[in-house]
């Protein structure tokens, strides 16, 4: 089995008069672990529907390999697709699930059953090949899934959240395993999710989508570490965000007379003095001290102290807005309540952005000042 | 004081229930016993004596056996065609998207809600232009004209519920439109397939309206015992009613107990 690669040229999709998908470019490489992540109703299993053949795109080219799609039926395509809810058939085997796209293909039952048992063992369910499917566990009826999808060999795997069902240990567990069994295969994954979890444990690269557009696509690491939006910023990981306004741009640091005082930050591209803008630190670079190091701080109250097991997570108020800040064991260790504390960060640590759109994380990173 | 007004709410339901179960069964017990008395015409007010003669007489009932022949002739026929077209309507309804579907859905249903006389009449008239004379064949179309209506209701619900994943799913792994219907859609309708058949077997079996109109000068079982109670006639027929009871109650204690068994 080898993958091959996917390209999107400007594709795009309608439902009557609403955009699902602005239209887009993409290159997926071939034997690539690729996520596109998003919240629900971004697009993202719209663009995996027209990979796969199930929707036409309204403008644009898919290319899988030297093949143009277009026109070519879902079930002529080098694709297999992973379904949400997994749509096993019910009424066969495991092994029977697995070998239907050989059936469909033709091919003989003692070749179709020796196939079948190569699979099994790779997803490794020896022993419940003559079960049915209601007999399985959610892990297994996973496994099975996979292996039925991998039996017809398809350059490309297509998974459309598959891991949403299964409670966190197990998710956390088909993690791995799909991992192991994509670099095993050599077969282009292109993995759906809402779960940022998933995306930047399990990619090579990881699309960000909002609204029918891909906002970032990068490494799990620099989609982390660099985002190149404020909703990137706000929906991967979390983040402090602080509005202002940008007062100087020098050697790529940016300051921001922000409603906390003058901060400073790595200057995001194309960000100019004068513009509203945001400030981006995560609870894990603040550091909290009676005495700051810096003028890069702020005055806070502490608010509430959780205890999380590998990290406090401390919530902090200045002014009205709240602060958290993630601390380890022994940073937390030296600081006392009853004190006026400070929190402040190092320059490159925070990242300065022209006002944007945020994701929807329930408020708590925000006061309702908009 | 409301146990009191539950209790007499129990006491009425209970005797609704009685009462509705003697307006079932009670024909259904006079009928049985006319057929071991041996007064003629039936009766069990004159009860003469305890017979088992009217049994052995059946088979001296030469139109009546011949009648109940044409009666799975004409099944024999309806039945497949009826489910078949069943079948056909139900997936171009749940699959068709569009205002076309109602105009459709209104259209198919038609055949149940016109009077089985018209269809009787229509199904005559029409085929004479042709010159073909009402005999069973016309009953056959005539029947399955409305029956075919109930196959598709009943595969219609089934199919509403199937997970469109599972027909994607096999497509997306290569099958064919033919090999998706024969191995994933057919065993999903199974079950309402071999309901549809059943009902609709019933429906042409007992069916009077329609057939009496349009079956000319032959005859169905349910047309033949019509046109003898007109007459005065023996209690033979209370003995072949006897028969078909006996029979489908066999066929129902076969199937509680295979469900029990399954259990």
């Amino acid at each position: 089995m080898r993958g091959k690669e996917v390209v999107l040229d400007k594709v795009s999709a309608k439902f009557g008069d609403f955009t699902a998908v602005n239209p887009t470019d993409l290159v997926v490489n071939a034997g690539e672990f690729f996520s596109i992540l998003g919240p629900s109703g971004c697009g993202k299993t719209t663009i995996l529907r027209m990979i796969s053949g199930f929707l036409n795109p309204a403008s644009g080219s898919i290319r899988i390999g030297e093949d143009i799609m277009t026109g070519v039926p879902a079930n002529q395509r080098p694709t297999a697709l992973i379904f949400q809810n997994l749509a096993l058939f019910p009424y066969m085997s495991v092994w029977e699930n697995i070998a239907f796209g050989l059936e469909a293909r033709g091919v003989g039952k003692t070749e179709r059953r020796k196939r079948a048992m190569e699979l099994i063992e790779l997803v490794a369910l020896s022993g419940e090949e003559m079960k049915k499917i209601d007999e399985l566990s959610g892990g297994q009826r996973q496994r099975v899934a996979v292996a039925r999808a991998l039996a017809v060999e398809p350059a490309v795997l297509l998974l459309d959240e598959p891991l949403s069902a299964l409670d966190l240990k197990l998710r956390q567990h088909m993690r791995a395993e799909l991992r192991q069994i994509q670099r095993m295969t050599g077969v282009t994954f292109i993995y759906i999710t809402h779960d940022q979890g998933e995306a930047l444990t399990m990619s090579d690269r990881v699309a960000v989508m909002n609204h029918g557009r891909i906002e970032q696509i990068d490494t799990s690491d620099r989609i982390y570490d660099h985002p190149s939006t404020p909703f990137v910023a706000s929906f991967v990981g979390e983040n402090n965000i602080l509005r202002g306004r940008v007062t100087a741009i020098e050697n790529g640091i940016a300051t921001l007379e922000s409603e906390l005082g003058s901060l400073r930050g790595r200057k995001a591209p194309e960000l100019a003095v004068g513009v509203d803008a945001m400030l981006f630190v995560r609870p894990e670079v603040l550091k909290i001290s009676e005495q700051p190091q810096s003028d890069n701080s702020v005055a806070v109250k502490p608010v509430r102290r959780d205890m999380e097991g590998a990290f406090v997570n401390w919530v902090l108020s200045a002014g009205k807005r709240s602060l958290v800040a993630h601390l380890t064991k022994a940073a937390d260790a030296g600081i006392d309540h009853d004190r006026s504390l400070h929190i402040e960060f190092a320059v490159d640590d925070a990242i300065v952005m022209a006002s944007g759109e945020l994701a929807d994380t329930g408020g708590q990173d925000d006061e309702a000042s908009d | 004081m409301k146990t009191e007004t539950m209790s007499r709410s129990d006491v009425m339901l209970n005797v609704f229930i009685g009462m509705f179960v003697m307006f079932m069964f009670l024909p259904l017990m006079l009928m049985v016993m006319a057929a071991f008395n041996s007064a003629s015409p039936p009766s069990v007010t004159d009860w003469q004596e305890l017979t088992l003669a009217w049994f052995p007489r059946l088979a001296e009932e030469d139109r009546l056996i011949g009648c109940l022949q044409n009666s799975f002739r004409i099944a024999v026929f309806v039945v497949p065609a009826s489910v078949l077209l069943g079948l056909s309507a139900a997936i171009l309804l749940t699959r068709l998207e569009g205002r076309a579907t109602n105009v459709l859905y209104a259209f198919l249903i038609s055949p149940m809600l016109t009077p089985g006389i018209v269809l009787g009449i229509a199904t005559i008239v029409f085929w004479r232009n042709f010159g073909v004379a009402a005999d069973l064949f016309t009953t056959i179309l005539a029947q399955t004209a409305f029956i075919a209506s109930f196959p598709m209701l009943i595969i219609m619900a089934r199919l509403q519920r199937q997970d469109r994943f599972q027909e994607e799913a096999a497509l997306d792994l290569g099958a064919s439109p033919f090999f998706l219907f024969r191995r994933i859609t057919l065993p999903f309708l199974l079950p309402a397939i071999v309901s549809s058949a059943a009902l609709a077997f019933l429906m042409s079996f007992e069916n009077y309206n329609t057939t009496v109109f349009s079956i000319g000068g032959s005859c169905t079982l349910t047309t033949e015992i019509a046109a003898q109670a007109r007459k005065a006639h023996t209690p033979v027929i209370n003995a072949l009613g006897v028969i078909f009871v006996a029979v489908t109650l066999m066929f129902s204690v076969i199937y509680t107990l295979r469900k029990q068994w399954e259990k």
